[in-house]
This record gives structure tokens, sequence and C-alpha cells, in this order.
């Protein structure tokens, strides 16, 4: 009984507390005067200036309260709405990515660590994204150096069989056309920040900015880190987000540009393609990239590492953990540390408007130039190709691939399109990274 | 001096499309030679495996038939 009258008088006391102060400005100065004194002495205080103390301690007052020359984790100061509104803001956003990951299954697997690093990023006072907190020691561990989206790749190239790319080679060049949405969005950054006031990119955040278009989440983190690691928070969720929703963004556009007839067209089965093949393709892929763009070896050279690997057949247990434990690992930290820039006062800026809206033309101007390659590609064929398959030569793997080939039964019940749109599907991860290779080159 | 960006954005586009059209179509090419030298040189490779895969299974299968029948045979025996 004595216990819990104790803990209603608390609450009164901590009610009536927190009106005086709001009321009494003067007297917070004060209590910061004497924290400075308390460093040397333990100053014994009553109980009144206890909980007054600790509650300027408390997120509560950060955020309904926010100070001027406040700094976030990194030492820079925080302006006034990123300390109050902006994380408010930001765990709204934040709560709209958990429901978009949990109940619209939006690739939850990197929304759901991305969106939940976002939160620890916005914990005021913690300071979490610093460099001695968690979510700093992650994103100066393996996202600063550009080394965990390469074993992401790693990981994406030995679950890939290019088996579907090597029946057919030349639907390659359709990975290659979708990579359009990359240079074409990149030019649409630039005239966005040279014609209208909005925004203002430098030549490099363009360029990071353009990789969305190749809808290949590690490549845009890969790409973001080395050019512009200030957008990289922006980027990497536009990215995300823009492939999980490729269901709807595609097959409007790929319906608008092929006819009815096109799209009932039947594919050949593809011929079985021999082991020694598989085998022997990564090492031609990393034997040309050497040659042609040493810069994009990093990226190709660990996807090829990890495709290698499962083609040997002698290294399973490698492969599997690549493919499994590796990759799982990874995404846990990578999400993290992504998160990591979704603090309020990086994210809650103009350019991130910007970038979702570059994002979403890049995608779909890579998947209109993957369609119409495909048709040009049908008039001048021996053999007939579905234009429907150019949409999957942007990277999404294996979604893309998935995409075309509903929308392909949907016109034709019964035609199967998934294998046929697998080769360019993984076509584009190899022209998504050369494209990256080409865009880091250019600043070298 | 002022740079226009939409023109470099332009440059880098001619640039980046060529490479990655290049790299591809050579890739192309060296997809479609790697498999006519490998159906040249190394043409019987699957077959083969295809031969031995039967095999082992079957003398699995007709020495555990073995085993089942002595066993049985070994049981009537103790039992009678």
């Amino acid at each position: 009984m004595r216990f819990k009258n104790f803990l209603l008088m608390l609450m009164f006391a901590f009610a009536a507390l927190s009106i005086t102060v709001q009321a009494s400005e003067h007297a917070q100065e004060k209590v910061v005067d004497r924290k400075a004194v308390e460093e040397s002495t333990f100053v014994s205080k009553g109980i009144g200036d206890m909980l007054v103390s600790f509650y300027d301690t408390t997120g509560l007052k950060a955020i309904i309260e926010p100070k001027e020359g406040v700094t976030n984790g990194e030492g820079e100061e925080m302006s006034i709405f990123a300390q109050g509104w902006g994380r408010v803001m930001m765990f709204a956003i934040i709560f709209l990515l958990f429901y978009l990951a949990i109940a619209k299954g939006f690739e939850p697997l990197l929304l759901l660590p991305i969106a939940f690093g976002g939160l620890l990023a916005n914990i005021p006072i913690a300071n979490m994204t610093g460099p001695h907190g968690m979510l700093g020691i992650i994103y100066n561990m393996g996202i600063a150096n550009e080394f965990f989206p390469l074993l992401i790749f790693m990981g994406v190239g030995a679950m890939t069989d290019f088996g579907p790319l090597l029946s057919r080679p030349k639907t390659a060049l359709l990975g290659g056309a979708a990579q359009f949405g990359i240079f074409g969005s990149l030019v649409g950054a630039a005239a966005l920040s040279q014609y209208t006031g909005m925004v203002d990119f430098t030549l490099k955040q363009c360029s990071a900015i353009s990789i969305i278009g190749g809808a290949d989440g590690p490549t845009s983190i890969f790409i973001a880190s080395a050019l512009a690691p200030e957008l990289l928070g922006a980027i990497a969720v536009a990215a995300y987000s823009y492939m999980a929703l490729v269901p709807v963004i595609q097959p409007p556009i790929m319906r608008a540009l092929t006819t009815k007839e096109e799209r009932q067209i039947v594919m050949k089965t593809t011929r079985k393609v021999n082991k020694l093949e598989k085998l022997l393709f990564p090492l031609v892929v990393i034997v040309m990239t050497i040659l042609v763009l040493p810069d994009a070896t990093p990226l190709i050279g660990s996807f090829a590492f990890g495709n290698f690997a499962k083609e040997s057949g002698v290294v399973d247990r490698l492969s599997n953990e690549m493919q499994n434990s590796l990759i799982n690992i990874v995404t846990i930290f990578l999400g993290l540390g992504v998160g990591s820039k979704l603090a309020s006062d990086k994210f809650l800026v103009m350019e991130t408007l910007g970038i979702m809206i570059i994002g979403l033309l890049a995608f779909a101007a890579g998947t209109a130039a993957g369609v119409l390659m495909a048709k040009i590609m049908n008039k001048f064929s021996d053999e007939p190709i579905n234009p429907l398959i150019g949409a999957a030569g942007v990277s999404a793997v294996p979604m893309a691939a998935r995409v075309v080939s509903k929308v392909g039964s949907e016109e034709k019940p019964g035609n199967i399109l998934l294998m046929h749109a697998m080769g360019p599907n993984v076509a584009g991860v190899i022209g998504s990274a050369v494209a990256a290779g080409v865009l880091l080159s250019i600043f070298k | 001096m002022e740079i226009n960006l939409v023109s470099e954005g332009l440059k880098f586009m001619v640039l980046g499309m060529i490479v990655v059209f290049v790299f591809l179509a050579v890739l192309v090419e060296l997809m479609k030679l790697q498999a006519k030298l490998i159906a040249k040189y190394f043409p019987e490779k699957e077959p083969e495996a295809k031969m031995q895969a039967p095999r082992v299974p079957a003398t699995d299968e007709a020495s555990r038939t073995a085993a089942i029948i002595a066993a049985i045979a070994e049981f009537k025996k103790n039992k009678s």
C-alpha cells in the first residue's frame, strides 16, 4: 500500500515538474551550469532536482523542446526542425515502411532492417549513428568502404543460373538496352538541377541517383557510397521500394509498348546447356571485365566468384554458405547500416523527393528501352522473340522475369516465358554492373 | 567555368550505353564461340554421365534385394 502511494506521489510530482520546467527557461540554464561543476564532485540534490535533471535526459524533452546547438552522432549541428518535428515525421515514414514490408510484402528482407535502422537512427541523445554508436560502427565497417554490397553480390552470383542466357546468348543485349534507364535518368537528374531550382545535384550525385534505374540494390548502394554517400539513405530506400514495386510499375509500360499479337508470341524451347559452358562463363566475364573495365571488377569479380564456386560443383559447402548464412548476415548489417542514413537531418531534404521522382522515371525508362529493343530484335531475328522479355532486362532478379512470365501467361495461357526472361534478367545484372563501372571510371 | 550538367549527362549516356552494348555484344559472341568449341571438343560429357547414372542405383537395388532375401532366409532358418 505504501509503495503504491509513493508511486502516485512520484507521478504527480513529475507532472507538476514538467509543466514548471517548460515555463521557466532560465531554470534549465542553471541545471546546465551545475552539470559542469558536477563532473568533479558529486553534489547531493533533492529528489525534485534529480527528477528535473532526469527529465533533461529523456527523449521526450529532446523531441518536444529542441535546442540550438545540439549535435548529431557525427558531430554536425542539427536544426530545430530536424530535432523535433523532423523526427516525428521520420517515425511516421518508418512505420509506413514497416507496413509496406510486413502487410504488403515489399522486399521485407531489406526494407524491414532498413526501416528499423532508421528508427534507431532517429532516437535522440543516444547518438547511435556516431562513430561509437552501433549503427555508426556497422556503417563504417562495411558500407562506407563499399564492402557489404560486394558480399551480397557474391551470394547473388552463387544463386544465379546462367543456363537460360547461355542457351540463347543474344538476349543478353536486352539486358544492355534496359541500362538506358540508368543513363536516361542521369540526364533527367541533370536537367532537374540545371533548369529547375528544386534541387542542386552535382554530376556525381546525378550518377549515384541514376543507378536506381539499374534496379539493382547492392549496385545502387555500392555506387552511392562511392560517389554520393550523403544521399545513400534516400537512394537505397528508393531502389528497394521500386524493386518491390516492379509488379506494379512494369506491366502497364509493357502493355503500352506492345501489340496483342506480339505479347502472344510463343518462343522455342531453349537448348540444353553443357555443364562446361556454365563453368567457363564466369571466367569469360571476369577476363573481359579485367581487359575492358577494371573499375567494375569489385562487383563483377565477386559475382563471378560466387557463380564459379556454385558451378564448379566441388565446393558446395562454400557456395551454400554464400547463398544462405553469409548473405543473410550481410543483409542484416546492410539494412541497419543503410537505415542509419534515415536520420531526420539527412533524409528530410528536398533532394529525397527529387531522388524518388528520378528513380521512378529511371525504372520506367529501363523497362521501356528493354521492351523496344526486344521488338527490334523480334523483327530481325529468324526465331520469334516475345517483346515482353525485354522488360526483364532491368536486373531485379528474379522479380522482373516473374512479372514478364505472369503478363505473358495472362495474354496466352500456357505460354511460359519465365526461362526465356531469365536470360535478359541475369544479363541485366552484368549490364548494370558494367554501367556502374563506367560511372566509377568517369569520376576517377 | 560553368559546365552544363545536361550536356555532360548526355556525354555520359553516350559513353555508358556504348560501353554496355559493346561489352554485352562481345560477351554474346564469346558465348556462341564457347558453345561451338565445347560442342566440338567436349561433346560426350553429358551422355556418359547419364549412362553411368542408372547403373549405380541398379546395382545398389540388386544388392539390397539380395540382402533382404538373405535376411528372410536366415529368419526362416532360425524359426524352423
